[in-house]
């Protein structure tokens, strides 16, 4: 029975946070055209005979940190020019876009803290003990 | 007295006094860099520009002597621009790097430019640069920032009494140097570093490593000797990062030696933070509860006689109480405070004191020294003495081996004979301590130490008897050169025999069990096969040989009560917490005596220095001078002849905490490493 409701809620009927709804797929399906791809898969939309831009993200959570500046400036109507047509100039010092990864494993530790294993970095308050 | 008028305010001061001290006594602040109280007038930095009436320009406040009829003003325009005009010509070459600058909030220039100076620079032209300078392990140098106020060249000429620093060239190329890169030789050369009104000489050891702003500052006393010169502990978190003198006029001035400012290192290592067993051959770690156990069940069948304990250097009274107290209730007397094994004996408290006092050398008029070397042993009554000499013509002569002291010493030979014929009135020291009016005679730890110690004692006795102890006037001074010392001397903490007999029944079988609260000074070797507690700080002497070790509060991490060797109660504060699972003292010897089921009848630290007061009812008039009565000590009888050992060994290295410090490895190892070079081959 619980398995059961764990499934119910996490299936695209109940929620809208783990992927993209029934809705919006229905209506992608309608109304969308495919503009691109970004680096992690996520597939971007606009409507067919209107304005409205978006995005499906690939498996995964629903999370905006996850659309990379590129696209990012597309989706939010900034440029007309998808980056898929004409790419962004990167510099060779750009790092990889990385989503927001508060919540996840990844997510930053403070040195010393339990989560990074409990060393703490050297202080002054540290001694050296006699040993035998 | 001459009269003037300070801003409207009339003032009688004493002939003699600068127009800047006489503006102080008014309360009016006169900006200044190079003038300072203890050191000589040299007028070179010119922010003490004030106005005189009928003078066509500016003084000199701190070199102009007060004059009948001055008037004086200190808030006019030309002031102001006067001021300004200095700020702005010191600020020419001294470079904006406050953000890096170790003297950073604690800076004359900073806070006197933010006060009297201009809001703006009108000077485009390139900085003077000057390349730092060498001064040894301990004064860290940016000689861009130096002002050339000269403090540190009049310091360590006038007060350290060594000419290491000077300055050479002239005007803008002026360069504040230890010529050829030289070591400062002085015992207190870290004091430039206070002196310094700006970042241009800051500590080595503390560079770079805290602002003084985040700085938790715990005011305390020093045990590195037994002087107990008022310090400030500054820590941040659980780590002191650095020590600073505090004024006492009374003991230190405010000056402190280099053992006491730079010895914090060594309370970062080789700490004991944990109690340890031996199992077997090797000390084991141990929880407290089996540090106890194992000492529970040595004790069970020993009897009272058998127990002895030796108080080291650094402990406080509070713990030789509670020791005393554990041992008598076990039923033994014998604990030992001399575990270097001199002649004082506790009865007659004069006889182990400095009768005179530290500030009591500026009124001296003849000093005899014997068997000691004060610039070792105490570089701040030797700085004191320096002082006599230069101020008030005291005049110094030696009895024990000939030392350069920083001043002029009238030698008359390593001899302890010496001092019974002094007593027979026809030698030349006779005749002059009988002229002097105000004599002393500071008798050393060297001199005490010898197997005829109480006679040498006698005999120094009798000479202060006939010579120095006058109508308001006691002349007979003991230098000790442990911190722990007079206070075990008030507790009455000595055995029959003194350590050595410690050690011979050790050696016998006829002692068990042997506590040593910090005692690192005496060679354990003794004690083998002997059951021994060692309850301190640093894996030191004392671990060598020990069977328990509980680990104890160093005197930054508890509250502890000493006697200088003026007899002068003082008490340390707690600045940080011991390391680890180490603990104060007392409360170890607390616990343990549950354990043991002794009663010592003390809960806490209120309860303990009650008790502490009606052991030694001294110990209750804290920071004040209790005149002892003069009475006989000493031994009738012969003094063998030849000459006294030293008091202590490496300056540098006199107990524990500086064993185990870097910084004063390495000052050993520079001034030693001098001094073979002006010996050997290079000479
Ligand atoms: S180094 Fe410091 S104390 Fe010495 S002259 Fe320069 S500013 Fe003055
Ligand atoms: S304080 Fe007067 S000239 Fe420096």
């Amino acid at each position: 029975m619980a398995n059961l409701i764990e499934k119910l809620f996490s299936s695209p009927i109940f929620t809208w946070w783990n992927s993209a709804t029934f809705g919006t797929r229905l209506y992608t399906s309608r109304k969308g055209v495919k503009v691109g791809e970004d680096k992690e898969g996520n597939i971007y939309y606009r409507e067919k005979d209107g304005k409205r831009r978006w995005v499906i993200y690939k498996n995964g959570p629903i999370e905006a940190s996850r659309v990379p500046a590129e696209w990012h400036g597309w989706l939010h109507y900034t440029v007309d020019t998808p980056p898929s047509e004409q790419p962004l100039p990167t510099k060779s010092w750009e790092k990889d876009h990385v989503p927001n990864l508060t919540g996840t494993a990844g997510a930053y530790v403070p040195p010393g803290s339990q989560r990074a294993g409990g060393q703490r970095a050297a202080s002054s308050s540290d001694y050296e003990a006699w040993k035998p | 007295m001459p009269k003037l008028t300070i801003d409207g305010q009339e003032v009688e001061v004493a002939p003699g006094t600068t127009v800047l001290q006489a503006c102080e006594e008014v309360g009016v602040e006169i900006p200044r860099f190079c003038y300072h109280e203890r050191l000589s007038i040299a007028g070179n930095c010119r922010m003490c520009l004030v106005d005189m009436e009928r003078s066509p320009k500016p003084i000199a406040s701190c070199a102009m002597p007060v004059g009948e009829g001055m008037v004086i003003h200190t808030n006019t325009e030309r002031v102001k621009k006067a001021r300004e005009g200095v700020m702005e010509f010191l600020l020419i070459n001294h470079p904006l790097d406050c953000p890096i600058c170790d003297q950073g909030g604690e800076c004359d220039l900073q806070d006197q430019a933010m006060a009297f100076g201009r809001s703006g620079n009108r000077y485009h032209e390139n900085k003077r640069a000057v390349e730092d300078k060498y001064m040894g392990p301990l004064v860290e140098t940016a000689m861009t920032r130096c002002i050339h106020c000269q403090r540190c060249v009049r310091f360590t000429e006038e007060v350290g009494g060594v000419e290491d620093m000077g300055a050479l060239w002239r005007g803008e190329h002026t360069e504040i140097t230890t010529y050829l890169d030289k070591v400062i030789e002085s015992e207190l050369s870290g004091n430039v570093i206070d002196l310094c009104p700006v970042g241009a000489l800051t500590s080595k050891p503390y560079s770079f490593t805290a602002r003084s702003w985040e700085l938790k500052k715990t005011e305390s006393v020093d045990v590195m000797d037994a002087v107990g010169s008022n310090i400030r502990v500054d820590a941040r978190g659980n780590a002191v990062m650095r020590i600073l003198p505090r004024l006492h006029e009374d003991v230190n001035e405010e000056w402190i030696s280099d053992t006491t400012r730079f010895a914090y290192d060594g309370l970062k290592l080789r700490r004991l933070d944990t109690p340890y067993v031996k199992k077997g051959k090797s000390l084991e770690e141990a929880a407290w509860g089996d540090a106890f156990a194992a000492i529970k069940k040595k004790l069970k069948d020993v009897k009272g006689s058998e127990i002895a304990a030796v108080i080291g250097d650094l402990a406080d009274m509070e713990s030789m109480v509670a020791l005393k107290d554990l041992l008598g209730g076990l039923g033994s007397k014998r604990i030992e405070c001399r575990q270097d094994g001199t002649a004082l004996e506790a009865g007659v408290r004069a006889s182990y004191i400095m009768n005179t006092g530290i500030a009591g050398i500026e009124e001296a008029d003849f000093l005899l020294l014997v068997g000691t070397n004060p610039r070792f042993e105490a570089p701040l009554v030797n700085a004191r003495i320096r002082k006599a000499t230069r101020k008030n013509g005291l005049k110094v002569a030696n009895i024990g081996s000939a030392e350069d002291l920083t001043y002029k010493v009238d030698e008359f030979g390593d001899d302890a004979t010496l001092l019974k014929k002094v007593l027979g009135g026809r030698h030349e020291l006779s005749k002059a301590l009988k002229a002097a009016a105000k004599p002393m005679i500071i008798v050393g730890q060297g001199a005490l130490r010898r197997a005829d110690g109480a006679q040498v004692l006698k005999a120094a006795h009798d000479i202060a008897e006939k010579y120095c102890v006058k109508e308001g006037w006691n002349g007979f001074n003991v230098l000790h050169t442990a911190a722990a010392r007079v206070g075990g001397l008030d507790l009455g903490l000595t055995a029959k025999g003194g350590i050595e007999a410690i050690k011979a029944d050790a050696e016998a079988g006829k002692l068990k069990v042997v506590f040593l609260l910090g005692a690192d000074e005496f060679d354990t070797s003794a004690l083998k096969d002997t059951f021994v507690v060692y309850l301190g700080t640093h894996g030191d002497e004392g671990v060598k040989n020990a069977d328990v070790i509980l680990p104890g509060a160093a005197y930054t991490e508890k509250s502890g009560t000493y006697v200088n060797t003026e007899g002068r109660v003082q008490r340390t504060a707690k600045a940080v917490f011991a390391p680890g699972d180490a603990r104060e003292d007392w409360t170890i010897l607390r616990a343990l005596a549950d354990v043991l089921e002794v009663k010592l009848g003390y809960n806490n630290l209120g309860e303990l220095r009650a008790r502490l007061v009606k052991l030694a009812p001294l110990a209750a008039t804290l920071d004040t001078l209790v005149p002892a009565e003069w009475a006989d000590f000493g031994a009738e009888g012969d003094v063998a002849e030849g000459g006294f050992g030293p008091a202590i060994g490496n300056f540098y290295l006199t107990n524990p905490v500086l064993r185990a410090s870097k910084i004063m490895a390495e000052c050993v190892e520079i001034r030693e490493g001098n001094a073979e070079e002006a010996t050997g081959t290079h000479g």
